[in-house]
């Protein structure tokens, strides 16, 4: 029992970081149409940045001006890059993220090596909060939910509650129109894309610290964070938050389950056949974890392909 | 500058090529690596392993009163990679081929080589294996052409168990984690068969996906659950970093018995998380005494970097070879590969860690081995940190070595 609330827990928090970095993704995608091949890199960039700056200003204040500096370069990459190929139409724009993700990546290496950095959490976080069972559950993973769930209403009541959420909703859905009616749509995308850039920095600089800063994280998290945006569909916060939670807990609970479909067949008396046949059918399900989100997103694509929450098909 | 220099990379060979056409060839030694993308910082220290024992061949030199020349290919991550640039070199002339990177890049080459071998009698490649360490490379899979100067999952962790059962640090219940590929596998069964040795029991046994794993906590309530006192794992890089750092935020208290626990940039990123912990090594150069210093300053000078984790046991491998070269007399002015893998089969050197030899029957390496702790009184610090790895206890090649698997059947061409 113990142990299955830990790993709840855990893929709980798990599920929360996941939705720090693909909220910017999802609303950019929302906004541009194109999904943003780069918004992992700025994931990276947050924790390369934080991890270069706690030294001269503290962990605080690293990562928030990590944070900043995030945006400020997804700012830029909108306002010089994006914005001068987006009349050539999606392809192009989709091609320019897909090479910023490599540059970024190659500089990275340039400045910071090939190996991972020793970018750890501060000593006075390191402690554990409370116990389960035999197990502890250290501050930062309670501090890393507490940012990802205190974001997650912020930019919730931002988009829902405030005038500014009108009309950054109003130039997704329908730029033209909103234009017309005299607001500056181009400011709105880049104040959007600049936020998207942020928040995925944030989650980069707190994250960096917890599991490893090196110059693959980008690679490592960003295919996970398609298949989150994919999952809870395409523009949708909640869906985002949705998908990410359950990517989270199914991998984490999976972990868990050594039965495989095997097992499963023995329940009507097949079992024997199943161990004979061998290959997939005695594998057991949690050597298989980190490959159930793939599993799961060609589930929703094939009987909802607009996501569990997206409108769009 | 950087695209001037690369294109003057890339012409090298070509130069070479035009003016080895002169005079009789030079024997042509290729790293076939992964040079770029995400794994590119595994080759990159092959690579420069490769370069210093090269030009080490070179000074006292070459071969047939010629340097050796080395090619350098990029075989971009994966086993479609290697093979396509296995083909160019074999085109380029390229007799001798170095790699070590991935097991999965070697099981395609070894492959690759065979066939190629079978179809060009009189143009034979001989695959130099300085880092794949799956058991099938010398076990179904082993040929003629093919020889490993690495350790592999039996003999790592027989020396592991060992070395941890002395120092009491081993307990009697070991939990085995590892990735789910050839090497995990191996690992797994080598800790299985190890247990009446080490006097521990299995408790259990789990195989997860490679390097797609961000959160290990999962796994961490697992090892927790199984109440072990030691974990041994064959995982590298993130797969290892993450599981410490998972295991030590949850509070475990369990000893990690590792095999890759020296790779460049793990001690730096773990920190203090990784005190205490155990690795089996090729190479410590605190245990391999003045040697070892001697060793470690040119390798330093030459290379701009201490020789960590692999680095080592690829210039000791390329060391044999040039050992074997030196007896492989010319033939009409070239090299004959098979007369050379005839002479490797015999290679016998003197490492700073003892006496290596090459096993003739699966052409697997007998090498010294060392398995060390993480601890601050180590002579060497690693990655710039206060920690570096205090030598437990040595082995020599025969304390170290498994026997020959019986599935490896050398066909020798007559």
């Amino acid at each position: 029992m113990d142990t299955f609330v830990f790993s709840l827990l855990n893929g709980t928090v798990y599920g929360l970081l996941l939705f720090m970095v693909s909220a910017g993704l999802t609303l950019v995608f929302g906004m541009m149409g194109v999904l943003n091949f780069a918004h992992a890199s700025f994931y990276m960039l947050g924790a390369y940045f934080a991890y270069t700056l706690q030294g001269l200003i503290g962990f605080g204040p690293a990562l928030v001006v990590a944070t900043l500096l995030s945006g400020a370069v997804g700012v830029v990459v909108e306002r010089w890059f994006l914005r001068r190929v987006h009349h050539h139409g999606h392809a192009h724009e989709l091609l320019l993220t897909f090479g910023l993700s490599f540059i970024i990546a190659e500089t990275i290496k340039l400045f910071f090596g090939n190996y991972p950095v020793d970018y750890r959490i501060p000593p006075a976080l390191d402690f554990a909060a409370f116990t389960i069972g035999r197990q502890q559950v250290p501050a930062y993973r309670v501090l890393m939910a507490a940012v990802a769930i205190a974001m997650f209403a912020a930019l919730y009541l931002l988009l829902t509650r405030t005038r500014i959420g009108i009309v950054v909703r109003a130039a997704i859905y329908k730029p033209r129109m909103a234009q017309a009616l005299g607001h500056n749509v181009q400011l709105v995308f880049m104040g959007v894309f600049g936020v998207g850039a942020a928040l995925a920095g944030l989650a980069g600089a707190v994250a960096g610290a917890f599991y490893t800063t090196n110059p693959n994280m980008a690679l490592e998290v960003g295919v996970l964070v398609f298949v989150v945006v994919v999952v809870g569909g395409l523009g949708s916060l909640g869906g985002a938050m949705l998908a990410s939670l359950l990517i989270g807990i199914v991998t984490s609970l999976a972990v868990g389950v050594d039965r495989s479909l095997a097992d499963l067949l023995a329940v009507v008396g097949a079992g024997a056949w199943a161990q004979a046949v061998g290959g997939l059918m005695t594998l057991k399900l949690s050597s298989l974890a980190a490959t159930l989100p793939f599993a799961l997103m060609l589930l929703i694509l094939l009987v909802r392909p607009s996501g569990l929450m997206g409108e769009r098909a | 500058m950087l695209a001037v220099r690369s294109a003057t990379h890339a012409a090298l060979p070509l130069l070479a090529l035009l003016s080895g056409l002169a005079q009789a060839a030079p024997v042509k030694i290729a790293v076939l690596e992964t040079l770029s993308g995400p794994q590119a910082s595994t080759g990159l220290a092959y690579r420069a392993a490769v370069r210093y024992a090269i030009d080490k061949l070179n000074a006292s030199g070459g071969w047939n009163g010629q340097p050796v020349q080395l090619l350098e290919y990029d075989n971009q991550g994966g086993p479609a990679g290697a093979s396509d640039k296995l083909k160019a070199a074999a085109a380029d002339g390229v007799q001798i081929v170095v790699q070590g990177g991935s097991s999965a890049i070697g099981g395609q080459i070894t492959e690759d080589v065979r066939k190629h071998n079978l179809r060009n009698p009189g143009k034979e490649i001989v695959y130099i294996n300085v880092g794949a360490e799956a058991l099938e490379l010398t076990g179904e899979k082993c040929n003629f052409h093919h020889f490993r100067f690495a350790g592999n999952a039996q003999v790592r962790t027989k020396v592991l168990v060992q070395a941890m059962k002395q120092a009491q640090t081993l307990g009697t219940r070991v939990y085995s984690i590892n990735q789910n590929y050839s090497w995990g596998q191996d690992m797994e069964r080598a800790i299985a068969d190890n247990a009446a040795a080490g006097g521990y029991q299995v408790v259990e046994k789990t195989l997860h996906d490679v390097n797609k794993i961000q959160d290990f906590a999962p796994y961490v309530a697992k090892i927790s659950a199984s109440g072990a006192d030691t974990v041994i794992t064959g995982n590298w890089s993130n797969d290892l970093l993450l599981m410490m750092k998972a295991a030590k935020a949850a509070g475990l208290k369990v000893r990690f018995g590792t095999v890759f626990l020296d790779q460049a940039g793990n001690i730096a990123n773990a920190g203090e998380q990784a005190a205490g912990h155990f690795v089996a090594q090729t190479f410590n150069a605190e245990a391999a005494g003045t040697e070892g210093d001697r060793f470690v300053a040119d390798y330093k000078a030459k290379s701009g970097h201490m020789p960590v984790a692999t680095e080592p046991q690829t210039v000791f491998g390329l060391e044999m070879v040039a050992e074997a070269l030196k007896r492989t007399k010319p033939e009409d002015g070239a090299l004959n590969v098979n007369t050379l893998a005839r002479n490797l089969e015999t290679t016998r050197l003197k490492t700073p860690m003892g006496e290596a030899s090459m096993r003739a029957s699966d052409h697997q390496v007998l090498l010294p081995l060392v398995v060390s702790m993480v601890s601050k009184d180590a002579k060497y610090k690693a990655d710039e940190t206060d920690l570096g790895f205090k030598p437990v206890k040595s082995f020599t090649a025969e304390e170290a070595s498994a026997p020959a698997q019986a599935s490896c059947k050398m066909q020798r061409p007559i």
